[in-house]
């Protein structure tokens, strides 16, 4: 088993990780900046090192920092969280180097899912359905000739993408030349990588994810999917488990792919197998699959009952997977919602700063997962998110009732919160039919910003 | 360089936590423990032990005091009173009118170029702004640390082959 776990990661995470640790009896050391030297992991660590300044380029994202810190308080195992190095080939394999467990799959795994243009590849042997696209198109000519195959509107992707950049829609071939140019010019900034590709677009389109846990051994298990359709700027802002209004065949169907595909790899450890679903047709298709924990693992805990962190330091140790397919229960219903520091009236901007009031709402199947507190200091070096929001219930209508009432108790005051956003997205008729697309939450902010009252 | 090589056990680093715990809710100033061959000493700050090892100013490079915290070799997580968040915080007090030379980076310090070869820089030691006074490494690649001024060496706070933090203390210099 582990003994001591290097949390290379901040912000709730790195308390979630803490958490699954204590669990297991495992020791922690939390690598942390100097930006995050007091914070609520580092207090609940049993020991943090100082890896670097607050800009996470000099400290959260170098290899040889991370690595000096593990093996010089001891730790055999490191735990990278999201985001960061979390999907760091080179990070995977420094860490093999040193003797010290990477709590994540391989590096030989990250890199064949890494590359976008690979996993489509690999996904086609492995039998999943793929929206029809190109392979790497070299220039804005080739882009349009291929686009006249596929069918307007298409889009443009980053092969070394993820996080929206380097992603166009392209309405027609006259914009083609000015989309291409400036999705390229994207990819590089983001990726250092300009190469892109063609996907057909599809304008009524829900994010549906599967989760995926594989031991060493050979055996992988799904536990079931996620909707993550409600985004705003290709980042997620609510997502639940299960995915609603979803034919039966399509759910089941989506879930046989997912673990086609990690089987194809052979995958160890947690994993989410990305798809959009066509919500006039009922078609899916393989968009990427992310090689660690995710942000909204959560919803995924609360319907399955099992912990996903400890599952993934458990595998990471060799240990084998104490249930097959036929005894993961799904049931119930869970809803998460992002809180960020961000003023929704003001474009969404970012409200660092200290927290002044901090009371969040408890009760039976109510879940918060944060590192914040009534006088913490929101950094401006990282990203927004303060906390995650999840709620359980036995169905979609007792959780979303459920997931009202308690946003409507949370208090925080002193900086700025999507709290406001968050209510109102709640309250949206649409949502609360499950008639979500990634286009809602677009709608519904135009909607806020009108004034416009909701229909019952 | 004169570590006793007695790594204390995870358990008794919990234990001296507890006792840390303990003395700081309690009204004593100070309290000395002798368990076998292990001696503790753990002081509230500014307390003077009576027959105590005065803090270490001249000696280098020596192990400070024992301190509130467990020796910083201890690769064990040693979280004690607060004490472990702050980089350097198991150094001796500085004295007045010295200037810290702190770790640009997280890594193992080493005070000499190779083992078995003389340190970069002893206390009383010259420096220059530019005078190598320690490497820290980190993954294979070995970082020279300069002075960053004109001095004296006055203190040694790391110890040699062991984990230093970024903007950990390593020396105290008394500005030329």
């Amino acid at each position: 088993m582990i003994r001591r776990v290097l949390v290379a990661n901040r912000g709730e995470i790195a308390v979630r990780v803490i958490h699954a640790c204590q669990a297991l009896g495992c020791e922690t050391v939390l690598a942390a900046s100097e930006a995050d030297i007091d914070s609520l992991a580092a207090r609940m660590a049993d020991r943090t090192v100082c890896i670097g300044p607050p800009a996470s380029a000099l400290s959260y994202l170098r290899v040889d920092a991370l690595l000096a810190a593990a093996t010089g308080t001891g730790c055999d195992a490191l735990h990278p969280g999201y985001g960061f190095l979390s999907e760091s080939e080179t990070l995977a394999a420094a860490c093999a180097r040193e003797a010290v467990v990477f709590i994540g799959p391989t590096p030989e795994q990250i890199r064949r899912m890494g590359n976008k243009l690979q996993a489509r590849a690999l996904a086609r042997e492995a039998g999943v359905p793929m929206l029809p696209g190109s392979e790497k198109v070299a220039d804005a000519t080739e882009a349009a000739r291929i686009a006249e195959g596929i069918g307007y509107p298409v889009l443009l992707k980053a092969a070394a993408g993820g996080g929206g950049r380097g992603m166009k829609v392209v309405g027609s071939a006259g914009e083609m030349p000015q989309q291409f140019a400036a999705a390229s010019a994207e990819a590089r900034n983001a990726f250092d990588d300009d190469t892109l590709y063609l996907e057909r677009y599809i304008a009524n389109a829900r994010h549906v994810e599967v989760q995926v846990l594989g031991d060493a051994h050979g055996a992988l298990v799904h536990l079931g999917e996620r909707d993550c359709s409600l985004q705003r700027r290709h980042q997620k802002v609510v997502e639940e488990s299960p995915a609603p209004a979803l034919p039966e065949t399509t759910r089941h169907a989506l879930r046989r792919s997912a673990v086609a595909l990690a089987r194809e790899l052979a995958y160890c450890n947690a994993g989410t197998v990305e798809f959009i679903v066509d919500g006039d047709s009922g078609d899916y298709f393989f968009l990427e699959m992310n090689t660690r924990i995710q942000v909204e693992h959560p919803v995924t805990e609360l319907v399955c009952g099992i912990d996903l962190v400890q599952e993934q330091l458990r595998v990471a140790a060799g240990e084998r997977l104490r249930y097959g397919q036929d005894e993961v229960l799904l049931r119930g219903h869970a809803i998460e919602c992002r809180i960020n520091a961000e003023v929704p009236a003001e474009g969404f901007r970012p409200s660092p700063g200290r927290i002044t009031v901090w009371q969040p709402p408890s009760g039976p199947n109510i879940r918060l997962d944060t590192h914040c507190h009534e006088g913490y200091v929101v950094p401006i070096h990282y990203d927004s998110m303060i906390a995650k929001l999840i709620v359980y219930g036995h169905d979609r209508e007792e959780a979303l009732l459920r997931m009202r009432s308690t946003l409507a108790r949370f208090r925080i005051e002193g900086i700025g919160t999507t709290l406001p956003f968050l209510r109102h997205a709640m309250a949206h008729p649409d949502f609360a039919a499950g008639r979500v697309n990634t286009a809602l939450v677009a709608r519904m902010i135009e909607e806020m910003k009108a004034g416009a009252p909701l229909a019952a | 360089m004169s570590k006793p090589e007695v790594p204390l056990t995870d358990a008794e680093v919990r234990r001296i936590g507890r006792i840390i715990e303990t003395l700081e809710a309690s009204s004593f100033d100070y309290l000395q423990l002798e368990l076998g061959d292990l001696r503790v000493t753990i002081a509230r700050e500014g307390v003077v032990i009576p027959g105590a090892l005065a803090p270490v100013t001249a000696t280098a490079p020596a192990t400070p005091p024992a301190p509130a915290t467990p020796a910083p070799t201890d690769p064990a997580p040693a979280r004690a009173a607060g004490a472990a968040t702050t980089p350097g915080a198991t150094a001796p007090a500085p004295e007045p009118g010295l200037v810290d030379i702190v770790s640009p980076m997280i890594g193992r310090f080493y005070s000499q170029p190779e083992p078995g070869a003389a340190p970069y820089v002893t206390v009383g030691a010259p420096v220059e702004a530019d005078t190598t006074v320690c490497l820290v490494e980190a993954m294979k690649m070995f970082n020279a640390v300069p002075a960053g001024m004109a001095g004296t060496i006055a203190q040694v706070c790391a110890q040699d082959a062991t984990l230093v933090e970024y903007g950990q203390v390593l020396f105290r210099v008394r500005p030329a």
